[in-house]
């Protein structure tokens, strides 16, 4: 009796939870029809605002791999004098609060710190522009790609590494057919993490690159500029759109890491 | 080529692990590298191989200090503990893999493959991933990888701890005849005594970080030359003694084992460590041991010890019999036409120089010559 009891509450509990999570969603759905929702992604701003959104972030994975790895690798695999450093430099970004970041990433790269006056004096501007958001969006994101590639490259037996470099193959040649083969997976889910985060990145964005329609509005701007502006039908068009993205990815990241 | 290490030191954390360790392996050598869990001897083979750096002490292969060189240009195979195969290619790939990296391609590295799976007897298996290969495949696999790219020296570390009796005794033969037939200088690591026997042209006994033996697999079952050694490659018979007198070829000793009022004297071969009043430990290979029934007559020039069996066994190399001596007890291996029964009264006999002791000196010298005759 008393088990039952406990068992009810228990999934009352999950039940709330569940509410928490579907019922928004539902909102979302319930305020616009089908036929507003493709005239509104049909409108230029929010057209606009999509390729934006998929511009900056698939670049961003793009340097991300190009950072992450490395830095995975050495994560993984050696020792060095400051390699604490370095693990707690990755974690920084998940926890601080983007906002922070963007007004770091402001100050830095505006024309009135040195770094961006130097940068300025050589004709490029970083603040306002879609470089901006890439940098931004990059800041956030990669602790997810180094942490995955990291973890996949140190579940590797050691072994196998010694046996390849035993057989003649260079660190380079191992890292190529055997590190990187072998960490495919880990690094696939790293790259879709990123991804996901870079998408949905708000606060650093637009503290960096603000919200120049046409030229610095991503969709998660867009959504935030037309909700308060009382323009909902095009805030919920994006939203939702947004939410087709993050579906996509929850489902392909659920499948690869099942493999 | 051969491969000698030269006072190598190597500690984890503070602790050591090898002590001023040396070793000579000759060219073409069957080495055989045995020792306990965690005596030392994994660390050894990554020294050799360069995959572990030494504090210090040389490393040289064919007389060519090595010391600097990254694993990759030693010239070595390793087979290891676990496999190590790469999971994510074929047996084929696998073995290709050092090939491949050497620019070897097409015909050539096709034909070169095929012989060494056809060598270890796996042709069949080439198309399959390592996870879908049985121990003794995988082991295989292992191997040929290994041999493919003609390495000077093959360093193999217990190859076979994961295989059962049967499979293990197939593949030993063929390793050892592969050995042969390709004549590489081959370091094997193993903890069995027994395929130490089986496989090697020398054995070293690796204790605590230093080498306590090297020998031929005979000459260590025989002579054992410390109590380590004897006890890890199985010797029971171990007797403490002191030394009564001292003749010009001979010494009469005390088994001071045994309780005082069951004395008893022997005469033993006389050695250069032997000294007057000086306690020692002897040890007797049970085949070494002969019963004899209490009606039988015995040689004079024999040692003969009343003694009642205790116990019969069967150790796997035919049957032992545990004879009670008067409180020390001795193993004696029972000739195939010797009928005896426990608890039955018997006379242990040896001969003088059947005893030998553990001095903890090398019986042989480089040329061949007894050291222990001439100190
Ligand atoms: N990377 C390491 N870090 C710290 N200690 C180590 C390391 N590698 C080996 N050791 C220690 O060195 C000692 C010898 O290890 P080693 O692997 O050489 O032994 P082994 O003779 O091969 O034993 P086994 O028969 O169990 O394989 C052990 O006490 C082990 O704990
Ligand atoms: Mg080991």
């Amino acid at each position: 009796m008393k088990s039952l009891s406990f068992d009810l509450t228990v999934s009352l509990i999950a039940g709330i939870f569940v509410c928490l999570i579907v019922l928004p969603m539902l909102a979302l759905f319930t305020t616009t029809s089908f036929g507003e929702l493709v005239r509104q992604l049909k409108s230029p701003l929010v057209l606009s605002a999509v390729l934006i959104s998929l511009e900056t972030s698939l670049t961003v994975v793009f340097f991300a791999l190009c950072l992450g790895i490395p830095v995975a690798y050495l994560l993984a695999m050696k020792d060095f004098k400051g390699k604490e450093i370095l693990d707690t430099l990755v974690d920084l970004p998940i926890c601080m609060p983007p906002l922070v970041a963007g007004l770091a990433l402001l100050i830095l790269l505006g024309g009135n710190s040195k770094f961006g006056g130097m940068l300025n004096n050589h004709g490029i501007n970083l603040i306002f522009s879609k470089k901006g958001i890439i940098i931004a969006q990059l800041f956030v994101s990669i602790p997810f790609l180094i942490k995955s590639a990291r973890d996949a490259f140190e579940s590797i037996n050691k072994n196998v590494i010694n046996a390849s470099l035993t057989l003649g193959a260079s660190k380079f040649y191992t890292f190529k057919k055997i590190l990187l083969p072998l960490a495919r997976n880990g690094i696939y889910t790293g790259m879709i993490m990123t991804w996901a985060r870079a998408l949905g990145e708000f606060g650093a964005t637009s503290m960096v690159a603000g919200c120049i329609p046409f030229r610095t509005e991503t969709m998660t701007v867009a959504i935030y500029q037309n909700a308060m502006s009382g323009e909902l039908a095009a805030s919920t068009a994006v939203a939702l759109l947004l939410l087709v993205f993050s579906f996509t990815l929850l489902l392909v990241f659920k499948s690869r890491v099942k493999i | 080529m051969g491969i000698t290490l030269e006072k190598i030191s190597k500690s984890y954390d503070g602790r050591a692990v090898l002590k001023n360790l040396n070793l000579e392996i000759n060219q073409g050598e069957f080495h055989v590298l045995l020792g306990p869990s965690g005596g030392g001897k994994t660390t050894t083979l990554s020294v050799m191989a360069g995959l572990t750096e030494q504090d210090s002490g040389s490393v040289s292969i064919g007389g060519q200090d090595v010391s600097n060189l990254s694993p990759d240009k030693r010239r070595i195979g390793f087979v290891f503990q676990d496999h190590a195969l790469f999971p994510h290619l074929t047996v084929f790939d696998n073995v290709a893999y050092g090939l491949r990296v050497r620019r070897i391609k097409g015909h050539e590295m096709t034909r070169k493959v095929e012989n060494y799976l056809s060598k270890v007897s796996i042709v069949k298996e080439k198309g399959k991933f390592p996870h879908q290969l049985s121990g003794g495949q995988k082991q295989r696999t292992a191997l040929a990888r290994a041999l493919v790219i003609e390495p000077e020296i093959l360093l193999m570390d217990e190859p076979m701890s994961s295989l059962d009796a049967m499979t293990k005794e197939t593949v030993r033969d063929e390793l050892k005849s592969i050995q042969q037939e390709i004549g590489v200088t081959t370091v094997y690591v193993t903890h069995d005594h027994n395929e130490a026997v089986l496989l090697g042209d020398r054995v070293s006994v690796l204790n605590n970080g230093r080498v306590e033996q090297i020998e031929s697999p005979s000459e260590l079952f025989h002579h054992p030359k410390t109590e380590f050694v004897a006890r890890f490659i199985g010797i029971k018979n171990i007797l403490k003694v002191s030394l009564i007198e001292i003749n010009n070829h001979e010494a009469t000793v005390r088994i001071s084992s045994n309780g005082p009022d069951q004395s008893v004297t022997i005469r033993v071969k006389k050695y250069p460590i032997f000294g007057k009043g000086k306690e020692i430990n002897l040890c007797i290979h049970p085949k070494k041991i002969m019963l004899k029934r209490e009606d039988e007559a015995v040689d004079d020039n024999l040692n003969r010890i009343r003694g009642k069996i205790v116990k019969k066994t069967n150790n796997g190399n035919g049957f032992m019999a545990i004879v009670d001596i008067g409180g020390t007890t001795l193993y004696a291996a029972i000739p195939t036409n010797f009928d005896c029964k426990v608890y039955e009264n018997v006379w242990v006999c040896f001969a003088p120089d059947a005893p030998h002791p553990l001095c903890g000196k090398k019986c042989r010298a480089a040329e061949t010559k007894r050291r222990c005759l001439k100190e």
